[in-house]
């Protein structure tokens, strides 16, 4: 590979870059000028709802590459390491949701309501300590297997930075064969693919669904970690098609790439909606009022009737059928283009979960405006931004294949 | 007498079958088909097939199925109007389940349908011309030509290293 | 795998079709006495009524509905094998996948015998058919039993056309190497298939189809048969999780019963160079997985009836892990989810005898697993008054015996009679190599 492929790949400190920290910017002014208005609580609920997204995002995506590693699966191909840059994000993750403890008195709605016992579970330090733990275990995990994977793809002779420097100085010091190395992505990867399953469930349980202190549905926290993988996986193929339009040929990227993972995609997005529904189901039959208040005031009652159906067409309806036909799925734009649009509609339905649980009224309208999207701008760029400097400071992680 | 001779080369791998189709198709003599013990993707691709129209069965059948599936559910609650366990009487949700496993079940008859059609099986037509090493570990590729020009597609298939088989 | 070739994998494969010995005809034998006690124990109860067997208040379901979700459990797997990791273009699924959706054919059926023998007046079974009768009686659609008859028959269809299609090239192979009668049934059957193109370039697509539909049919049947439970109210029942609990309990029982089946079957027939310890090890491989996914499943109840702080929920769950079935409970953790994380060991993995033991108590631990489900739920619900225990008669043993001889019976005719590892899939694999395998 030569010095000008690099260069090609390389995000350069470009326009790009600049755009990107404009939007958080305009996300963080955004943010704190909600903070300092009338309604403090609604920008909480717009920081809280963007954090679960994001760090969704960025945790599905790199489950993706420790699954293909531990099912032997040769399709990935280049994908495997795209996903991996979006571990870039777990640093970002954990200190917004430190930050998300200072808006506790906001967010959290039962801060001040009767819990009939379950104080134990539902109190500040227990909370924040055990997610703070959680999240710190699982993004450590994440990083353990990175080290690992990107040892068999990164090319010695690359213009080095610091970061890259230190990371050579420890590969070097351990000295290990391929063999070894792959064995202990084996083990780095089942692990995560362990945490993401319990600290998905962990988180789901904590900042979803007992916003409702009083509603519970056992299957909750692995709806989280389906959702998680599914937008993941989404954000991948935004990924990589944006990739795939700038360089073209040189990507490495093939249309039989595209269409493995579109499957996969359209797989997920079935399963969503599937465990969407099975909860759906269980609670409609059972009509036990515990249960029932939170489907009907989402699904039944308006406002937030009328999200839920949007939720319902935008997620899983539209990308069902759209995704039916094989074209679809092979022509990067519009893969771009539906991925998009279902991130949205998993944003809208964070809102759905939490936006009732949140307003102390019930509002005529849903509580969606202008604040709301730019604060989420705001996080789009530092996602952006993570994954620009990851591919920066290692282009060839989409370049190279894994040495054997 | 019949006009036309039929002969089979057998061959016993992929790539001598994908070079003799190719020579074939060139050659004046007319190809007719390859009989092979498993698809091989190589020979399938070789023969520049048009994909199979069997989906559309299996969508006919699916659509058939989802109709029917939730008419079914539909109808036999409308018979009773009973009030069962406070849910209505046309009660969706539940009504979902039985539309799709119509779905499923009309589309694979759909798809079967359409596989035995397109296939066109059971018939035993497909005997005439066959060595049952086919199925074994012989690829046989069968061409047509005239009676006068039997030496010569012989001659052909042993040539790209077949052994010829001369159907009467 | 490099030193099999076309040839040899016909002749291996068509030498266990061989005129069976004097073992295999005994071992029918006991399973057929084996079945015919189960026959006649049903028999006895029909005349006698369902009170034959230990179900009564408040246990109204005990083995009939345990034996029927582990027999639609191990079905699903079969497909699993047979149609996912098709479209996953998993290479190590072609030696197991004609027997492991053989497996599901019969599995199938015999779970089809519970709904059955559970009516106790089983000539009243057609009025849950939707058709048309002197005494208009129409089947209401809002009961979960009314999903299962559809699903369960559904999947039944399904997976025997799916199993008849797949066959249909190996039965072409066989007729074209046998003589007298098995060349002439096998000409029937195999319905003039001779491999010509244009056959092939409508069955591979039709095929796909096939697995693309079977794979969303699995996750369905087990939700709906584990919607029986969470659909009512009883604790430890109404829980929302169930649906895709089932699925992989299923998928992990079912997995262990291909190990079960194919250990001693490659054995007897030489299989080891078709059946090598490489997929062996992927199927071992995933039951870890799948053990570790019922466990989390299992931790999630308890956690979440500790949260709810619904007394009965607690009360329930309490007893599940210190009360009368306790030890069903402790067969279930320490079998399905322990167990099984041996499988991380290399040396486990590749030990074909441990693979054998682990697998058979993973079996034996799922059974326990729907037993603490179902019986250990309605035993315990709402009404303290009410509280109850079951323990299954004489009769019920008998019919347990007599399905599970069935369901080895059936397997053990057809291994004979026809080809049990698809020789059209194994060549596919030859010449691929490693291009295809996941």
């Amino acid at each position: 590979m030569t010095e000008s492929d690099t260069k090609i790949m390389v995000i350069k400190k470009s326009a790009t870059f600049w755009v990107f920290l404009v939007l958080v910017a305009i996300g963080v002014a955004a943010f704190i000028f909600g903070l300092n208005g009338r309604h403090p609580e609604r920008a909480w609920q717009a920081y809280l709802i963007n954090f679960l997204l994001w760090s969704a995002i960025a945790q599905g995506a790199v489950l993706f590459s420790a699954v293909m590693h531990i099912t032997n699966a040769r399709w990935s191909g280049p994908l495997s390491g795209l996903s991996e840059s979006f571990a870039a994000f777990f640093p970002i993750s954990y200190i917004l949701f430190l930050v998300l403890f200072l808006g506790r008195a906001y967010i959290f709605p039962w801060l001040h309501e009767d819990l009939h016992g379950k104080e134990v579970w539902l109190n500040i330090p227990f909370l924040f300590t055990r997610d703070c733990i959680g999240l710190l275990i699982l993004y450590i995990l994440g990083f353990g297997y990175l080290f690992n994977a990107m040892q068999l793809k990164l090319d010695p002779n690359q213009p080095k930075s610091k970061l890259r420097q230190s990371i050579y100085d420890a590969w070097r010091r351990n000295n290990r064969q391929p063999d070894q190395i792959r064995r202990r992505m084996t083990i780095w990867g089942g692990l995560y693919i362990l945490a993401f399953a319990l600290v998905l469930c962990l988180i789901g349980f904590d900042l979803i669904m007992s916003m409702d202190p009083h509603w519970i549905s056992t299957l909750f926290g692995a709806y989280n970690f389906v959702k998680a993988f599914y937008i993941g996986l989404g954000a991948l193929i935004i990924l990589a098609a944006i990739i795939r339009l700038r360089q073209g040929e040189a990507s490495r990227l093939t249309a039989s790439h595209f269409h493995d993972i579109g499957k996969l995609y359209f797989a997920f997005c079935l399963l969503w909606a599937d465990f969407f529904y099975v909860q759906l189901l269980v609670i409609y039959y059972g009509n036990i009022p515990e249960e029932t208040n939170y489907v009907i005031v989402r699904t039944m009652l308006a406002p937030w009737n009328r999200l839920a159906w949007t939720v319902f067409i935008v997620c899983f309806i539209a990308p069902f059928f759209i995704l039916l036909r094989q074209g679809v799925k092979t022509k990067p734009v519009f893969m771009l283009i539906i991925c998009s649009v279902v991130i949205v509609g998993i944003w809208l339905e964070h809102l759905l979960l939490l936006g009732p649980a949140l307003s102390h009224e019930a509002p005529r309208a849903i509580p969606l405006n202008l604040s709301d999207g730019l604060i989420s701008l705001g996080f789009l760029g530092l996602m952006a931004i993570a994954i620009g400097y990851f591919l920066k400071v290692f282009p060839e992680i989409i370049l190279v294949k894994e040495k054997s | 007498m019949p006009l036309e001779s039929h002969i089979m080369g057998l061959f016993r791998d992929e790539n001598s079958v994908v070079a003799a189709i190719n020579a074939l198709k060139e050659s004046s003599f007319k190809f007719i088909r390859v009989n092979t013990p498993f698809p091989s993707h190589k020979i399938m691709n070789a023969l520049k097939l048009k994909k199979s129209m069997v989906g559309w069965f299996t969508l006919c059948g699916g659509i058939l199925g989802f109709i029917g599936g939730f008419a079914l559910a539909v109808f036999t609650a409308t018979r009773w109007d009973l009030i069962v366990g406070g849910k209505p009487i046309i009660a969706w949700v539940p009504f979902v389940i039985v539309g799709f496993e119509g779905t499923i079940l009309l589309s694979v008859f759909g798809n079967v349908i359409g596989l035995l059609i397109l296939t066109r099986l059971p018939s035993y037509r497909w005997f005439k011309y066959y060595d049952p090493r086919c199925s074994g570990e012989h690829f046989g590729v069968l061409a047509a030509c005239k009676i006068e020009q039997k030496d010569g597609l012989k001659d052909f298939f042993q040539k790209q290293g077949a052994e010829v088989k001369v159907f009467e | 795998m490099s030193q099999l070739t076309y040839a040899k994998i016909d002749q291996t494969i068509l030498d266990t079709l061989s005129p069976p010995k004097k073992f295999y005809w005994f071992t029918l034998f006991l399973l057929l006495v084996g079945v015919l006690i189960g026959a006649a124990c049903w028999t006895y109860q029909i005349f006698v009524g369902i009170g034959a067997g230990g179900q009564n208040n408040p246990v109204a379901w005990g083995t009939y509905l345990i034996n029927f979700v582990f027999w639609v459990g191990i079905a699903h797997s079969g497909t699993l094998i047979s149609a996912i990791l098709h479209l996953f273009r998993a290479g190590w699924r072609n030696p197991i996948a004609r027997a492991a959706e053989t497996m599901t054919v019969f599995a199938v059926c015999i779970a089809g015998l519970f709904p059955f023998i559970h009516l106790g007046r089983v000539w009243q079974v057609y009025y849950m058919i939707p058709m048309p009768t002197q005494r208009l009686l129409w089947p209401n659609f809002l009961s979960p039993l009314m999903f299962d008859v559809i699903a369960i028959s559904t999947y039944l269809t399904v997976s025997s056309l799916f199993w008849y299609t797949g066959l249909l090239p190996d039965i072409a192979a066989v007729r074209d190497r046998s003589t007298g009668t098995r060349y002439k049934i096998f000409k029937i059957l195999s319905l003039g298939w001779t491999g010509a193109h244009e056959q092939w370039r409508h069955y591979g697509r039709g095929y796909l189809f096939f697995a693309a539909l079977a794979t969303p049919l699995v996750i369905s049947v087990h939700s709906v048969v584990s919607w029986d439970f969470a659909l009512g109210i009883v604790p430890g029942w109404h829980t929302t999780i169930f649906a895709p609990y089932f699925v992989a309990g299923a998928i992990h029982s079912g997995l262990a019963m291909v190990l079960t089946l194919m250990i001693p079957l490659r054995k007897l027939f030489k299989y080891e160079d078709i059946i090598t310890i490489e997929v062996l090890q992927n199927v071992a491989k995933t039951i870890v997985f799948t053990g570790l996914i019922v466990g989390l499943a299992y931790g999630t109840e308890f956690f979440i009836a500790w949260y709810s702080r619904n007394i009965v929920e607690i009360e329930q769950f309490r007893w599940r892990a210190f009360g009368d079935y306790r030890w069903g409970f402790y067969f279930m953790v320490l079998c399905n989810t322990m167990a099984p994380l041996l499988f991380l060991f290399k040396k486990v993995r590749t030990t074909i005898a441990a693979l054998f033991i682990i697998s058979l108590i993973v079996n034996w631990g799922m059974w326990w697993e729907r037993f603490v489900i179902i019986a250990g739920g309605v035993a315990h619900g709402f009404p303290p008054h009410a509280w109850g225990l079951y323990a299954p008669s004489l009769i019920e043993y008998g019919i347990m015996l007599g399905t599970f001889c069935l369901f080895f019976f059936l397997f053990v005719l057809f291994v004979k009679h026809m080809p049990s590892i698809s020789m059209t899939e194994m060549k596919e694999t030859l010449v691929e190599g490693a291009g295809h395998a996941a």
